[in-house]
């Protein structure tokens, strides 16, 4: 969270002028200005810190004139003063110094650190902000935590790092993780924060190379957010990209290599065990059945799926930076290469970053152009996560290959209780073990390519009208290209499907259709996507201190035109086998292609805003802040424009009189909150008359008429559609900032408050209405309340070593409420085998679990026949309790069963400097959450359990009542449902520089790094982080088609010079 | 200097001078045809919109859950883990007001009453210059209207009329009066035949015939009768000859057929969804998901009856030879059901099975039920033979009136097996309790006749009172 570099390297200097740099740029625009007049003496020095590293970037200026210079890369700097006059040394992160001139030419200065976060700044939106001039909550994060926790997406890097930022990770190969910022305060609406970089918003920061970031700033309260009005609801994440800087020339080189392995593994049951399983259920449905499978020590396979199915995932990570300036210009250029293959064969992802942030300058710096331009390639080659729960499921029976050398396929012999396609005798039968497919075969036969080009960028001008007021205009635009490809060996699929098949009877089904894409060799999906958005900001920024009284303010405007989009899909059919020849060009002219092109309706945003901040003496603060904002989603009824005021206070108590001298307090701020935050991201509303094309609608309006079946066009009617308006989230809140004993122990407490008083949610119409359509309406609230709290405490041994320990702990209870009975209850969170999970209910939080109770098991059938019972009930499946005690088990004895959303988050943070050394550990966990185990639920039958849940089954009468036997029923109940709590390792990290030992001015640093070193559950299945796609109402906390939480293994090096 | 000033601050405002905010926001719709330029919607659209309700899912699944899984003709099929959802609980009639089948068709037909009761007063308000058209698509809507209220009298005894109040339950007469209204309303105005392009349409037949069903579900013998006859008479309609060809796609809108739910198998297909994929073959030689499979029980009432002929016209069973020459080896199920066997699809998701929904066969059997109530047992000895001769069947002369009554409801036993029919036949006929048990299910007597409302719909009006037996 600091914006200096500080225990990285343990001698800081050159390595932190990236951050430093981007500093300097920041006080020349708000502190210094500068002045062509004579001076009578010229003074010249060196500034260095306390271990005698020169400080490039420090600002000298002669006090009470606009005289001022800053040092240069050797910390040397050269002003012209009076004898006299007073010398003011600033740098950010250090204590500033005065010194008065005279009679000396030379004056030598080392500034010391000044220890604590108050001096750093921080990115507010349209400007910068002193942390301890803050009113609002805003997270920091810089370049020295992002690179020790490397990633492929930055937010990865602050998982665990910032109260009341829940991150979950998705460990696949190009996967973004899920981010939440002070609660689901949304059902259906947009659900991500904004990101805002380096000005310009970007619809999601993938293309981003976390080497080339220098900060991020996440605004979580109302008063930091509603600067971005319409689109803060969701919490804004600013994040500042390098910059050149005047009078350095570097070149960086980061790298690191990695292996990835899962994390945890289930152990699943094995041959003998699945036997025993499977016939149990056999005999449980038939007592007399001699059609049984013949013990595991007889079959001829015994295959763990997993071992067979995942490999060891392996990543690579290359950067080089070039970055300097002269007084003209600042350049920064920087490319990075980023490969990763993941636990399926055959599954990669990479990406190419190019970035260039340019600075030029004219007329004494007073007018400025900031060009950045970042080009981004990806090559994805997805695997399904299906094939993980495949391999849960599929029989060890099942080889990956048979003999015959086609692929294994869950079959069995009746007659002799064999796996496999032997038959003995002519009267054998061969039969299915379960439905599911070979998880290796589907791997191996996915062959789809997405590529993508992003071209990101923008161009800023700044000038300084006075030294109190500049101004800025701003244009950013992003062009994004996907071009993917999907091919389907059709013929194949077909023939593994069943070892009997042969491609003769293949022939014959294509001669008997040859028009039919059923019969198709291979099929090949051609997508296209294209799209673009731009933005265009001006405002102004007036900053100036009337003796005690600091004012600065903003005014400003926006333009924004996004979701300009157009996607094309084709599938064509019967390419040729080679890759080269897959096109549309090549495929069969007798099979007709399915095309699909069409353009989204783009969305366009107008907004005004100002803000003003004022504080008195840095004592009493004030800030407000009003957006007005326009977007073109609310066309339907013409009501384009919400306003959305805030307001923040802050008091600090430590600058009065009576506590200045107080050694123990060195800084102590109470801050208050409020504001309005807007979503416009709401989903479209239905049309009151439908008329469907083809299937692919949801429905059909169409019909056939006459001999020759015609697709006769019909219409119905769907519901009214609701006018829609802004989601407006209110939100109070406040907290305080403290720094004691000396600055080593610091920390911040925050309360919450946020209502979304306008919550959108898809209601179904009354059953016996006309409206046939479920509708959007504003038809409750989303509450989210919370603490955050950030301790750090740090400190140095007399021995040199020096270490910082910080912990952070946020808490949020989520709640839907005030909606009318009927209109909630929507249910979700399908298990794809016909039963749900979850339900949107009033007084929960959002999409909370839904479930049966259990009871124990089933023990005889008395007991059964004694008792309300689900229809079909035997013994040794799962007891539900009748809970409204009608006599009759259904889905109105479901229950509540809490949420898949954690209501604590936690991290700690320790980093440890001993010489050359730096070791750091970093921890996260969360609680309060429960998961559902999908895997360990039945879907069809004959699938494999594992070992844990198989030894505890029960087995006959009174041999268990926790866990059902090998015949049960599907009902989704609390059986499944697990407490989600983990605390994982998420990094430990062990580095060691070298300064000057490779060559003279260079800075190698080599480190190790292991990230989910371990974790600790109680959870029975794979990973208890489940984010799904981010959407309460599908698999969020369901581990079903989940991709599992990996162990990373790294070595790197950084390297400057 | 200045000039740098000026251009800079020109930069800046340009922009918002230049722009107009309500235009800059009035973003055109790309993603879809706003209504305002869509082609306006015809009268004759909207119809089409009740018909194509036929098509959708609900039709395929929870409908064959409520009509036949439940009944004694039918199991659930499929393997014993896969239950269908709720197709088990149907078929062990452990069905509650949860149940998800019943929730399904209860909502399709009120959607479906909806769209005819829109298009009906759309079209009536409508500038259609061809009267007789205009009129023609009236009674197309009222049939349609009318079908689905039938099902939910048939299926829930009280429901609400949705043009009167979707809140409170009407006694069933006030239903029943509703569809005969609606149906006397559309054969005064329905065409005979149509020209074949709109072959398919509901005709005065369909809606005679349909309220001669009507009729009989109320005892009301002479008009259900009068009303059948009226169809016998007309001389549109023929028995098909051979009745292992009544479900083929050869039959189609055949001289029997008074009206089927149309299906196109062909690309692009529109048929009934998955209407053959979950009623087809599973295992080995499968070919969909095996649901809705004929009982032992129908089986052995075939056999009893030395009825080969609709036996084989009903039933597919393992290790057999189809029609179309497709093998069908192990299967999951030793017996599936052929009416829903699409030979050109087999389990794709479009079936180009029409359904037949009402056919002549089943015209003369109400003729024939009507006229023994009435004491005319010649005519209706008559009109079972017409039926049974097709089948090669004798039939036994000089019944009682109660041997002939039973006789007929056997024969609508074989005649109309899984034409969605056997479970409602047993409640009219008081036969319910006697036949589940035959079929080893418990039919509670007083409850079971009649679906429970779905607790959900309770929830959304809760005024809304329980059918008896049901909580």
């Amino acid at each position: 969270m600091r914006f200096k570099l500080k225990t990285f390297f343990s001698q800081k200097k050159n390595d932190s002028l990236l951050s430093k740099s981007l500093m300097l740029l920041v006080c020349l625009l708000l502190v210094s200005t500068f002045s062509m007049y004579a001076q009578t003496k010229s003074i010249s020095g060196t500034i260095t810190d306390e271990t005698k590293e020169p400080l490039i970037g420090v600002t000298v200026r002669v006090k009470g004139t606009t005289v001022g210079t800053v040092s240069d890369f050797d910390g040397k700097y050269t002003i012209s003063a009076n004898a006299g006059d007073v010398l003011e040394y600033s740098f950010v992160g250090m204590t500033s110094q005065a010194i008065t001139v005279g009679s000396q030419t030379t004056i030598d200065i080392v500034l010391k650190d000044d220890a604590v976060l108050l001096n750093e700044m921080v990115v507010i939106g349209y400007g910068v902000q002193k942390k301890a001039d803050l009113t609002g909550s805003i997270g920091s994060v810089n370049a020295e935590a992002i690179m020790k926790q490397p990633a492929l997406n930055p937010m990865q890097s602050v998982q665990g790092r910032i109260a009341g930022v829940s991150i979950t990770n998705n460990d696949a190969p190009g996967a973004s993780p899920t981010v939440v910022i002070r609660g689901l305060g949304t059902a259906l609406g947009g659900r991500d924060p904004l990101y805002i970089v380096d000005g310009f918003p970007v619809d999601n920061i993938q293309n981003i190379s976390p080497a080339d970031i220098v900060s991020m700033d996440i605004l979580k309260d109302a008063s930091s957010a509603s600067i971005y009005g319409l689109r803060a609801a969701n919490g804004v994440i600013l994040i500042t990209t390098k910059q050149g800087q005047e009078g350095s020339s570097k070149i960086g080189v980061e790298s690191f290599v990695g292996v990835k392995t899962i994390a945890r593994r289930v152990k699943m049951a094995n041959a003998s065990q699945y036997v025993n399983y499977f016939n149990e259920d056999v005999l449980a449905t038939n007592p007399n059945s001699t059609k049984l499978l013949r013990p595991g020590s007889e079959q001829n396979y015994d295959t763990d799926w997993y071992d067979e199915l995942l490999k060891t995932g392996f990543f690579t990570n290359n950067t080089v930076s070039l970055s300097g300036g002269s007084k003209p210009v600042d350049y920064f250029l920087s490319f990075n290469y980023y490969n990763e293959k993941g636990l399926l064969e055959g599954q990669r992802y990479d990406r190419s970053t190019i970035r260039n942030n340019n600075t030029y300058k004219f007329f004494d710096d007073r007018l400025k152009f900031m060009q950045n331009l970042n080009i981004t390639f990806t090559n994805d080659r997805p695997k399904g996560f299906g094939n993980f729960n495949t391999a849960y499921r599929q029989s060890p029976l099942v080889p990956v290959m048979f003999p015959n050398g086609k692929y294994g396929t869950a079959i069995w012999n009746t007659g002799t209780g064999l796996a496999g396609y032997d038959k003995t005798s002519p009267t054998d039968e061969i039969a299915n073990l379960n439905t599911h497919g070979n998880p290796v075969f589907q791997v191996d036969n996915q062959n789809e390519l997405n590529k993508t080009l992003t071209l990101q960028g923008g161009l800023e001008a700044e000038f300084k009208v006075t030294d109190y007021l500049k101004v800025n205009t701003r244009l950013g635009v992003t062009r994004y290209y996907e071009d993917g490809r999907n091919f389907t060996n059709i013929r194949r699929a077909w023939l593994a499907a069943d070892v009997t098949r042969t491609d003769a009877e293949y022939d014959a089904k294509r001669e008997q259709e040859s028009k039919s894409a059923q019969w198709a060799n291979n099929s090949l999906l051609l997508t296209d996507i294209d799209d673009f958005r731009w933005t265009w900001e001006g405002f102004a920024t007036f900053n100036k201190t009337f003796d005690k009284h600091n004012v600065q303010a903003v005014l400003g405007t926006s333009r924004e035109r996004m979701n300009i989009r157009s996607t094309s899909r084709v599938t064509v059919y019967d390419v040729p086998a080679q890759e080269q020849y897959w096109s549309r060009r090549f495929a069969s002219t007798e099979i007709p292609p399915l095309v699909d092109q069409y353009y989204e309706t783009a969305r366009a945003l107008a907004s005004y805003f100002g803000r003003v901040q004022y504080n008195f003496d840095s004592k009493y603060y004030f800030s407000g802040t009003v957006r007005r904002d326009g977007s073109s989603t609310f066309r339907s009824n013409g009501e384009y424009w919400g306003t959305f005021p805030s307001v923040g206070l802050g008091w600090t108590i430590s600058q009065e009189e009576f506590l200045k001298d107080n050694s123990f307090i060195d800084h102590l701020k109470l801050k208050a909150t409020w504001g309005i935050l807007g979503n416009q991201n709401i989903p479209s509303n239905a049309n009151a008359i439908l008329t469907s094309s083809v299937r692919g609608d949801g429905f059909n309006s169409n019909y056939i008429f006459g001999p020759d079946q015609v697709i006769n066009s019909g219409a119905i009617f769907g519901s009214p559609a609701q006018d829609l308006t802004w989601e407006k989230t209110r939100e109070a809140g406040f907290g305080v900032d403290f720094s004691f004993l000396n600055q080593r122990l610091s920390g911040s407490v925050d309360y919450y408050d946020k209502l979304n008083r306008n919550a959108i949610i898809l209601t179904t119409p009354i059953y016996t209405s006309v409206a046939s359509q479920d509708y959007y309406l504003h038809a409750g609230q989303i509450s989210n309340k919370g603490v955050e709290i950030m301790l750090t405490w740090q400190d140095k041994f007399a021995n040199g070593i020096s270490y910082q320990v910080s912990a952070n702990y946020s808490y949020n209870k989520n709640k839907l409420k005030g909606v009318n009975p009927g209109l909630d209850g929507l249910t979700g969170g399908s298990l794809g085998n016909g039963e749900i999970t979850k339900r949107f209910v009033s007084g929960q939080p959002v999409f909370s679990w839904w479930l049966y109770e259990t009871d124990g098991v089933w023990q005889t059938q008395e007991e059964i026949d004694a008792n309300p019972h689900l229809s079909g009930a035997k013994p040794g499946h799962l007891k539900y309790k009748d809970t409204d005690g009608n006599g009759v088990i259904d889905d109105r004895d479901r229950e509540y069963f809490g949420s898949y959303m954690p209501t604590s988050n936690f991290g700690i943070n320790i980093t440890v400097g001993y010489k050359d050394f730096d070791v750091s550990l970093y921890g996260y966990g969360v609680a309060g959450n429960k998961v559902y185990n999908g895997l360990k639920s039945a879907r069809f039958g004959g699938e494999n359990i594992a070992a844990d849940t198989y030894n505890d089954r029960w087995t006959g009468v009174n041999s268990t009542n926790s866990h059902p036997g090998a015949n049960k029923d599907k009902k989704p109940s609390n059986y499944y449902l697990e407490d989600g709590s983990f605390f994982r390792l998420n990094n430990m990290t062990l580095g060691y520089t070298l300064n000057d030992k490779l060559f003279k001015g260079s800075k190698l640093r080599v480190y190790t790094t292991v990230q989910n070193l371990f974790v600790i559950t109680g959870y029975s299945g794979f990973s208890p982080e489940l984010a799904g796609n981010g959407n309460p109402r599908d698999m969020s906390g369901i581990e079903l088609d989940a991709y599992p939480t990996t162990r990373n293994f790294l070595l790197g090096f950084n390297l400057q010079f | 200097m200045k000039k740098i000033y000026f251009a800079f601050l020109t930069f800046i405002i340009a922009p918002l001078v230049f722009s107009s905010c309500s235009d800059f926001l009035d973003e055109p719709l790309r993603d879809r045809i706003e209504q305002k330029d869509q082609a306006a919607i015809s009268a004759e659209q909207l119809v089409n919109g009740i018909y194509a309700q036929f098509t959708s899912w609900e039709y395929a699944f929870a409908y064959i859950g409520i009509t036949e899984i439940i009944s004694d003709n039918a199991d659930k099929g499929s393997s014993e883990t896969d239950t269908g959802t709720d197709k088990h609980l149907l078929d062990a009639l452990g069905y509650t007001s949860s149940n998800e089948s019943v929730l399904s068709m209860w909502t399709k037909w009120y959607k479906s009453v909806g769209h005819a009761s829109n298009a009906i007063q759309f079209t009536t308000n409508a500038n259609i210059g061809d009267e007789a058209y205009k009129n023609r698509l009236i009674g197309e809507a009222k049939f349609l209207r009318a079908l689905n209220y039938f099902f939910l009298v048939r299926g829930w005894g009280d429901v609400p009329i949705q043009e009167i109040d979707i809140t409170t339950r009407r006694p069933k007469e006030e239903v029943y009066a509703y569809i005969e209204k609606d149906l006397l309303d559309a054969i005064a105005v329905l065409p005979e035949k149509y020209t074949s392009k709109d072959l398919g349409r509901a005709t005065k037949g369909a809606a005679a015939g349909l309220l001669s069903k009507v009729y009989l579900y109320q005892q009301k013998w002479q008009q259900s009768y009068d009303y059948a006859s009226q169809v016998i008479n007309s001389g549109n309609y023929s028995l098909e000859s051979d009745y292992a060809v009544l479900w083929r796609a050869t039959s189609e809108n055949g001289p029997e057929s008074l009206f089927e739910f149309q299906a196109r198998g062909d690309a692009p297909a529109l048929g009934v969804q998955q209407y053959s994929q979950t009623q087809g073959a599973t295992g080995e030689t499968g070919w969909g998901w095996g649901f809705n499979t004929p009982t032992q029980k129908l089986l052995d009432a075939f056999n009893a009856e030395s009825d080969a002929i609709r036996r084989d016209g009903t039933i597919i069973f393992s290790n057999s030879t189809l029609y179309d020459g497709r093998v069908v080896g192990s299967t999951t199920n030793p017996r599936y059901n052929l009416k829903a066997y699409s030979s050109a699809n087999a389990g794709a998701d479009n079936t180009d099975k029409n359904i037949r929904y009402l056919r002549l066969g089943e015209i003369y059997l109400i003729r024939a039920e009507a006229a023994n109530e009435l004491g005319k047992a010649s005519e209706a000895f008559n009109d079972l033979k017409m039926v049974r001769d097709r089948v090669k069947l004798t039939t036994t002369t000089s019944q009682t009136k109660d041997a002939l009554r039973k006789a007929i409801w056997h024969e609508r036993r074989l005649e109309l097996a899984f034409e969605h029919d056997r479970w409602f036949d047993i409640i009219r006929t008081g036969e319910a309790k006697a036949a589940m048990a035959a079929d080893g299910k418990n039919f509670i007597v007083g409850k079971h006749e009649l679906f429970p409302i779905p607790y959900l719909q309770i929830l959304q009006t809760p005024g809304m009172t329980q059918n008896p037996g049901w909580s």
